[in-house]
C-alpha cells in the first residue's frame, strides 16, 4: 500500500477511515473518498485491463471515464467505470477481457499480430469462401465485447427517476458553471446546477495554482462553492452527469447516490427555459509510439491523483506537454516529491512566465519545442524517448510515470446534441460551438479561457443571457457584462501538434477499438477520407468512451494526412447518451401502470387467471383448462357471472348531443326510444368499422352509451374531432370507470335476478333490448339492458363502482342454487363466435369496412346532413364486390379447428381466420373468417394455411350463420 | 421527446401529452355533390410541407381540447402561439 | 338482507383506529402510527361533480363563482371548483355537509369514476417531482391551481392547494382503475420521505386550516 498525502488542503479522502474490497479474489483496502481506480492504484495496480482487439496492456490514463482502460467488472456488474465509480466496502472486483490476468495476459501474443488485423480486416476478409463466414463469425464474436453479462442477469441496486423543474440549467460545476448559477439566481430565477463529479469546483478544485490576489483556484472554488449552496434558489445535483440535451431545453442526465441516498443511480429528466453550457475541457491525448502503455497519464490525471486523492503517481516522472498546465503539474509534483528529469514542451514560446521561474527555481530541465516519441517497457512505462519537433536531436530518459498531453479539447457535447454546429477554430486549435440552439449558452473553459477572471466573466454573462431569456434580466445590465467580459484576457492560444514525427504503427488514436494511426491511414488509402467514414471502418470512436480520446485528433489528423489547406473536416457526430447509461436507470422505477377493476380481487380469489387485455388487467380464465369448457358450457345449461368493467361507458348531454351522435354514428338515433337499446357502430372516415357499442336515451338530447374496451380511451376524443368545426354545445362525461358492469347470462339468469331486485323481470315486462333502471336491496342503483352478445338470456347490470362487489356478491349468493359460476373472457370470446357476434379489431382489422363484416343493416341510408363518419366511403364501398367478407365456416371431417390468424390460401393467400374454436355447445369446430368475395358464397371449401404446417392443410367449408340458435330464440326467451 | 406543444388551455407541455390529429384542411366538405375522389382528396391527400404549417393537436392527457398550432416540421419546433380553440 | 357497503378501490395494509359508517362507506378517520408526516389519504368516498355545458360562467354551483380561466380553482365552504377549460369545471367535497345533487342536468356525479387522494406536507412537492415533470413550484401560479396532466404517466387532475412548508398539499384524481398502481407509486415514491397512509381526520383538519 502506497503512503498518502493527508495534509493537502484540496484532498478528498480521508486517510484514517479504511475501507475493505476484493480484487481477484484477494483483500485489500481503501481509504474513505477512493474511487475504485484509485483505491487500486493505492495498492500498485498498474495494469487494470488488456485492449479489446490486442490485448494490449492499459493503465490509468484520464479520470473521467474516456476510456475504457479502467473498466471492470463490479459486484457482477461488467464494464463499471472504476475511475468514476465511490469504493464501497465489500466490492467485488475483477479484472476483463483477460485470459489469466492483466498482468500476464494469454492473449498478449495478439498485439505482435496487428499486421495481420489491418483496419476493417474481417469486412475484407472473412466472406471468401463464403462457407468461412459462420466459422469465422462465431471466432469474431467470441473475441469481441468487453465484460460478460449472463441473459439472466439482474441488475442490483435501486433505480430511481426525478422531473425538476427550474428556469436555468446550468451544466458543469466549475467556475463558470458556479458563476453563471449565481449570476441566474440572484434574478431571482430557480437554478439546477449539474455537476458531473461528486463535488462542485470544476478544474479549480485540485489546483493550487494562483487564482488572482494570492488566492488559490482551490480556495476560489471552494468560496464558490460555499456560495452557491448557500444561494435557496440554487439546486445542485453533484455526482450527476448529463447525457442528453434536446429541443426546447430539455435536459437529461443521471445522479449517481451516495451513501445516504434513497437510490443507487436515478434518472433526472427536465426542462428549463434557458441553459448555460460550461462543461469545460478534457485533455487532447498526445500521438506517439505506445502512447497508452501503463504509465502515461495525462496532466490533470497526475495532478488530481496526488492533489485530490493522496498519491503520488510515481517516482520519476517526465513531462511532454503542450499547455500551462502541464507546467503546473510538473511544478506541484516536483514539489511533493516527484523526481522530474525532463520537461518537453511542444511550445516554443507562449508559457506562462510565473510558471517558466518556478520550473526554473526547481531547476527541472525543460525543452521547448519537444515531445516525446516512444514510451518503452513492455508492460509499464521504463523508458521515454523525446525528440525535437523537427526529428533531429533525441534524448531517453528513464522514469516509471509519462506525463503526456497536447493540449485541451472543449467538452462541447450537450451543445452540439441539441443541434450546435462545430467551426475549428486555429486560434484555439478548437472546434467551437457556432449557431447554438435559442436559449442555451456557452461558457468557460470550452470556449477557450483559461485565465481565471475570464471564465468567471463569461460564466456570468452566460448567467445573465439565460436570465435575459427569462425576461429576468434587463439589457443594460447584459451590456455591463459584457463589457466586464471584453477587458479581461481572451481565449488562450492552443497547441497545433497532432503526432510527434513517428510512423504510428503503435500509436493509439482510440484506445477503446484499438484504432492505431496505421489503422487510420489505411482507411484512408480505401477510401474512407473523412471521420465519419473512418469511424465506422476503423472503429475509431465507437467505444464507451463517446469518443472522449479520439474525438478532436482523429478530424485533425485526418486532415493533415490529406495536406488538406484548412481544417475543413468537421468532427464526427457526438450523439446522446454523453456518457455511458445503464438501461436500468434509464427505467427507472419502471411502474406498469395497469388497471383493475372493481372487482379484481373477488375474481382472483375465485381462481381468475389474467392477462393484459388493452389498459386492463382482466380475467380470462376460471380454470387452467385454456378451452373454457367448464365456464362455456355452465352459461349454456345454468347461468354465469361476467365481469364486463372495462367497457366504455359515457353521458352526452347539452344541446348538440343528439347531433353529435349523428355525426360518429351510422344508425339514426333520432328514432331511438326511452327505454330501448338501440345496438349501432362508429367508422372512420374510410368507411372502416372502428367501435360497436349501445346507445340508451336518458332524456331529450341526453344519451348513455357504451363503446368497446378498447376504445374508451378515444371516445372522447374522437367525437370531438370530428365535430371541431361545428361550434356545437354538447357535454360528454367518461364514465368508464364510475360504473362497473356484470354480465349475468345463461338459461337461469332470470330467476337469479327476479330474487334481488324491486320491479318485474319477466320477458313482458323486461323484454329483449329493452333498459330498465332499478335498485337491488333497496339500495344499489342499477342500469340494466336485455342483450344477447353470448347467445342467451342476458343482463348487462351498470352499477356504480363501488357497489360493484356488494352487488358481485348477491348475485353470486342469489344464484347459488341455479350453479351460478364465473366466466372469464375467453368463454365470453367462445359463446359469441358461436353466435357469430363480432369483436372489432378480431373479426375486423383496419381495412374492414361495416359492409364486410355484415353490419350493413346498422347504417341508415336515409339519414342526411349529418356529414356522418364514414358515409360517403361507405356509399362507394358498397358497389365493391371485390372486397374481403366475413363468413363462417366448419371444419371438414370433424377435424380440429385452425388456429386465430391462419391463412386461407388456393394458389395464393384469400383471406385469413378471425376466430375458430372446436365448439363444446355444437360439438364440432367452426370459426369465423375474412375471406374475398368470390369464396363468400355457402358450400366454397377452405383451406387454412397454419404457420409451420409444413405444407400440410386443413380443410373446412363456408356455411350459413350463425352456427348457435340460428333462430335466436334462446337471447329472447 | 423533446417536443413541446403550447396547449391553449395548459399552456407549454411535453408533447408525449398529445396526440396528433393532421393538417388543418377546414371543415367536412358537404355531402352534397360529393365526389368519391374529392372524398378521398380531403380524407388522405396531405400537403406534407417542409417549413411551417398549422395543425391539430389534441391534449389526451391534459384538458381534453382539441386545437391547432403552427409547427415547422424541419426543426419539430413550434412558430407562434395558438388560437383556442375548444 | 345484510348492510350493503360500498368500497373504495384503496385499501391501505394499515391498521385503522377509528372508523365512521357514511352513506354505506366504512370511511377511515385514522390509522394506527400514522407518523408525523407526510401522508397519502384516500377520499374517494367524497362526492365529485363534472358540470358541462356551453355557457358555463351562467353557472354558480352552490352560490360559489367558478374561476374564469381554466386552470384555476377556488376553495369555498369545504367546496373546491376548479375550471379545467371553456366549458367544464369539477367539483370536489373536500369538507363540511354532505351536497346534495344540483337537479340541472348540467351535472353528472363522477365521484366513482376517479380515485381521490390527498398528498399532505412538507415534501410534498419532493415527492411529487419523482412521480410528474409539472411544474408545482411556478411562481405564476397561484393556489389553489389546477393542472391537467400526467402523474405517474397517468393522466390525472392534481390541484395544489398550499405551497406554504408543513401545510403543504395537493389533490389529485385519476382512474379508478389506477387506484391500486397509482397509490403504489406515491406510497414508494414517498418512501424516503417517510409517507404514510392517513385518516380522513387528516385532510378535514388540513383543509380548515388553509
Amino acid at each position: 500500500m502506497m503512503n498518502r498525502f493527508n495534509h493537502l488542503p484540496t484532498l478528498k479522502i480521508d486517510t484514517s477511515e479504511k475501507i475493505p474490497f476484493t480484487f481477484k479474489g484477494k483483500q485489500y483496502y481503501g481509504t474513505k473518498g477512493d474511487t475504485v481506480a484509485t483505491a487500486l492504484y493505492a495498492n500498485g495496480v498498474r495494469i487494470y485491463a488488456r485492449s479489446l482487439k490486442y490485448h494490449r496492456p492499459r493503465g490509468f490514463y484520464s479520470m473521467d471515464g474516456e476510456c475504457s482502460n479502467t473498466m471492470m467488472e463490479i459486484n457482477g456488474v461488467p464494464n463499471v467505470r472504476t475511475e468514476t465509480t465511490w469504493l464501497k466496502p465489500g466490492m467485488v472486483i475483477k479484472e476483463q477481457n483477460v485470459k489469466g490476468s492483466a498482468e500476464n495476459d494469454l492473449m498478449g501474443f495478439i498485439d505482435k499480430m496487428d499486421w495481420a488485423m489491418p483496419a476493417g480486416f474481417y469486412y475484407d476478409t472473412m466472406h471468401k469462401p463464403a462457407k468461412i463466414w459462420p466459422v469465422a463469425m462465431k471466432q469474431i464474436r467470441k473475441a469481441a465485447g468487453i465484460g460478460k453479462l449472463s441473459p439472466d442477469h439482474h441488475m442490483p441496486g435501486k433505480y430511481d427517476e426525478i422531473f425538476p423543474t427550474c428556469d436555468v440549467c446550468v451544466i458543469g460545476g466549475g467556475p463558470a458553471g458556479m458563476t453563471a448559477a449565481l449570476a441566474a439566481a440572484q434574478k431571482g430565477l430557480r437554478v439546477i446546477l449539474m455537476e458531473a463529479r461528486p463535488w462542485l469546483g470544476g478544474q479549480f478544485d485540485y489546483r493550487t495554482a494562483e487564482y488572482a490576489n494570492r488566492q488559490t483556484c482551490h480556495e476560489r472554488a471552494v468560496q464558490l462553492a460555499k456560495e452557491v449552496e448557500k444561494t435557496d434558489n440554487i439546486r445542485v445535483f453533484t455526482h450527476t452527469a448529463n447525457i442528453g440535451a434536446y429541443n426546447n431545453n430539455l435536459i437529461t442526465g443521471f445522479q449517481i447516490g451516495t451513501e445516504k441516498d434513497s437510490f443507487t443511480e436515478r434518472y433526472i429528466e427536465l426542462r428549463a427555459k434557458s441553459v448555460v453550457v460550461a462543461t469545460g475541457c478534457i485533455e487532447r491525448p498526445l500521438l506517439f509510439e505506445n502512447n497508452e502503455r501503463p504509465g502515461v497519464m495525462q496532466a490533470g490525471c497526475a495532478l488530481r491523483l496526488a492533489n485530490t486523492y493522496g498519491l503520488l503517481p510515481g517516482k520519476t516522472g517526465v513531462f511532454s506537454i503542450g499547455h500551462d498546465l502541464g507546467l503546473e503539474a510538473a511544478v506541484a509534483l516536483h514539489d511533493l516529491g516527484m523526481t522530474i528529469p525532463m520537461i518537453a514542451d511542444i511550445r516554443e514560446d507562449g508559457q506562462d512566465p510565473v510558471l517558466l521561474k518556478a520550473v526554473m527555481d526547481r531547476k527541472i530541465i525543460l525543452l521547448k519545442g519537444w515531445v516525446a516519441t516512444e514510451a518503452h517497457g513492455r508492460k509499464q512505462v521504463k523508458k521515454v524517448t523525446l525528440k525535437s519537433l523537427d526529428g533531429t536531436a533525441e534524448k531517453t530518459f528513464d522514469c516509471d510515470v509519462l506525463v503526456a498531453s497536447a493540449g485541451f479539447t472543449p467538452l462541447t457535447g450537450p451543445l452540439v446534441v441539441n443541434q450546435a454546429k462545430l467551426k475549428y477554430d486555429a486560434h484555439t486549435n478548437f472546434f467551437l460551438p457556432t449557431d447554438l440552439p435559442k436559449k442555451m449558452h456557452a461558457a468557460g473553459r470550452l470556449l477557450g479561457y483559461e485565465n481565471g477572471l475570464s471564465i468567471e466573466a463569461s460564466g456570468h454573462l452566460a448567467g445573465l443571457k439565460a436570465a435575459y431569456d427569462c425576461e429576468n434580466c434587463s439589457i443594460a445590465d447584459l451590456g455591463e457584462a459584457k463589457k466586464a467580459m471584453e477587458s479581461k484576457p481572451g481565449p488562450a492560444r492552443g497547441t497545433k501538434l497532432v503526432m510527434a514525427p513517428v510512423k504510428g504503427r503503435k500509436t493509439f488514436i482510440c484506445f477503446d477499438e484499438d484504432t492505431s494511426i496505421k489503422n487510420v491511414k489505411q482507411s484512408i488509402d480505401k477510401g474512407f477520407d473523412v471521420p465519419e467514414l473512418i469511424k465506422r471502418f476503423s472503429g475509431a470512436g465507437l467505444g464507451p468512451g463517446q469518443a472522449g480520446i479520439p474525438g478532436h485528433n482523429l478530424p485533425l489528423f485526418t486532415a493533415k494526412y490529406q495536406a488538406l489547406p484548412d481544417i475543413k473536416i468537421r468532427p464526427t457526430t457526438v450523439r446522446p447518451p454523453l456518457v455511458p447509461t445503464l438501461i436500468a436507470t434509464y427505467a427507472g422505477t419502471n411502474h406498469t401502470m395497469l388497471k383493475r377493476t372493481p372487482i379484481d380481487d373477488l375474481q382472483r380469489k375465485d381462481g381468475g387467471i389474467f392477462r393484459n387485455i388493452g389498459v386492463w388487467q382482466r380475467a380470462r380464465y376460471f380454470s387452467k383448462d385454456f378451452t373454457s369448457r367448464k365456464e362455456i358450457e355452465n352459461v349454456r345449461n345454468n347461468v354465469g357471472m361476467l365481469d364486463g368493467s372495462t367497457l366504455g361507458k359515457f353521458r352526452i348531454h347539452g344541446p348538440d348531443a343528439l347531433n353529435a351522435l349523428q355525426r360518429v354514428y351510422v344508425s339514426d338515433l333520432s328514432k331511438i326510444k326511452e327505454g330501448r337499446v338501440k345496438y349501432t357502430a362508429m367508422c372512420n372516415d374510410d368507411g372502416c368499422v372502428i367501435d360497436d357499442g349501445v346507445v340508451i336515451k336518458l332524456g331529450e338530447n341526453d344519451y348513455y352509451f357504451s363503446t368497446s374496451t378498447g376504445r374508451a380511451g378515444q371516445t372522447v376524443e374522437w367525437i370531438r374531432y370530428h365535430t371541431r368545426y361545428e361550434n356545437w354545445d354538447f357535454s360528454l362525461v367518461n364514465l368508464t370507470d364510475a360504473m362497473g358492469v356484470i354480465n349475468l347470462s345463461g338459461p337461469n339468469a332470470r330467476k337469479v335476478l327476479e330474487k334481488v331486485v324491486d320491479i318485474d323481470v319477466s320477458n313482458d315486462a323486461f323484454g329483449f333490448s329493452e333498459y330498465k333502471e332499478f335498485k337491488v336491496a333497496d339500495t344499489i342503483p342499477v342500469k340494466a339492458m336485455r342483450l344477447g352478445f353470448v347467445g342467451e338470456l342476458s343482463y348487462e347490470l351498470h352499477v356504480p363502482s363501488s357497489y360493484m362487489k356488494a352487488l358481485w356478491l348477491i348475485l353470486k349468493e342469489a344464484g347459488k342454487e341455479f350453479k351460478i359460476k364465473n366466466f372469464g373472457v375467453e368463454a365470453q370470446n367462445v359463446l359469441r363466435m358461436e353466435k357469430c357476434h363480432v369483436i372489432l379489431g378480431q373479426e375486423s382489422e383496419q381495412r374492414t369496412n361495416l359492409l364486410d363484416i355484415g353490419l350493413g343493416f346498422l347504417w341508415s341510408r336515409k339519414k342526411t346532413g349529418y356529414k356522418t363518419v364514414g358515409v360517403a366511403a361507405l356509399t362507394q364501398a358498397e358497389k365493391d364486390n371485390s372486397r374481403l367478407k366475413l363468413v363462417g365456416f366448419k371444419m371438414e371431417n370433424n377435424g380440429r379447428a385452425p388456429r386465430d390468424g391462419a391463412l386461407i390460401v388456393d394458389d395464393r393467400v384469400r383471406g385469413h381466420v378471425c376466430t375458430a374454436r372446436d365448439s363444446f355447445s355444437l360439438n364440432e369446430a367452426v370459426g369465423m373468417a375474412l375471406v374475398e368475395g368470390d369464396m363468400s358464397k355457402v358450400g366454397t371449401r377452405l383451406a387454412f394455411y397454419e404457420d409451420e404446417c409444413n405444407g400440410e392443410l386443413i380443410y373446412g367449408t363456408v356455411v350459413e350463420t350463425p352456427f348457435y340458435d340460428p333462430a335466436g330464440q334462446r337471447m329472447k326467451m | 421527446m423533446a417536443l413541446t406543444i403550447t396547449c391553449p388551455i395548459c399552456g407549454k407541455r411535453n408533447g408525449y401529452e398529445f396526440r396528433y390529429g393532421g393538417e388543418e384542411k377546414g371543415p367536412r366538405p358537404d355531402e352534397k355533390d360529393l365526389t368519391p375522389e374529392s372524398w378521398c382528396d380531403y380524407v388522405h391527400m396531405n400537403k406534407c410541407v417542409a417549413g411551417v404549417q398549422q395543425e391539430w393537436w389534441f391534449h389526451r392527457d391534459g384538458c381534453g381540447s382539441w386545437f391547432t398550432i403552427f409547427r415547422d416540421t424541419t426543426t419539430n419546433l413550434e412558430k407562434e402561439t395558438p388560437e383556442a380553440k375548444e | 338482507m345484510k348492510d350493503i357497503k360500498r368500497y373504495s378501490p384503496v385499501e391501505f395494509k394499515v391498521t385503522p383506529l377509528k372508523i365512521e359508517t357514511r352513506d354505506h362507506w366504512d370511511v377511515v378517520m385514522e390509522y394506527h402510527n400514522e407518523g408525523d408526516g407526510p401522508w397519502l389519504v384516500d377520499l374517494s368516498h367524497r362526492t365529485r361533480l363534472d358540470l358541462q355545458t356551453g355557457n358555463l360562467d351562467a353557472k354558480k354551483p352552490f352560490g360559489i363563482t367558478i374561476p374564469a380561466t381554466p386552470g384555476q380553482s377556488v376553495l369555498e365552504n369545504g367546496l373546491l371548483i376548479n375550471r379545467m377549460n371553456g366549458i367544464q369545471s369539477s367539483i370536489y367535497h373536500l369538507a363540511g355537509d354532505a351536497i346534495e345533487m344540483p337537479g340541472e342536468t348540467e351535472y353528472t356525479e363522477i365521484t366513482e369514476a376517479s380515485v381521490f387522494l390527498a398528498i399532505m406536507g412538507e415534501s410534498v412537492f419532493a415527492i411529487c417531482e419523482k412521480l410528474s415533470a409539472l411544474d408545482f413550484m411556478d411562481k405564476n401560479r397561484e393556489t389553489p391551481f389546477l393542472y391537467q396532466g400526467p402523474f405517474s404517466h397517468v393522466p390525472c387532475q392534481i390541484v395544489t392547494l398550499s405551497r406554504e412548508a408543513e401545510k403543504s398539499g395537493v389533490v389529485l384524481t385519476c382512474s379508478r382503475g389506477y387506484a391500486k398502481v397509482m397509490v403504489d407509486a406515491i406510497l414508494h415514491a414517498g418512501e424516503e420521505f417517510g409517507l404514510k397512509p392517513a385518516g380522513e381526520k387528516r385532510v378535514t383538519d388540513w383543509i380548515s386550516s388553509l
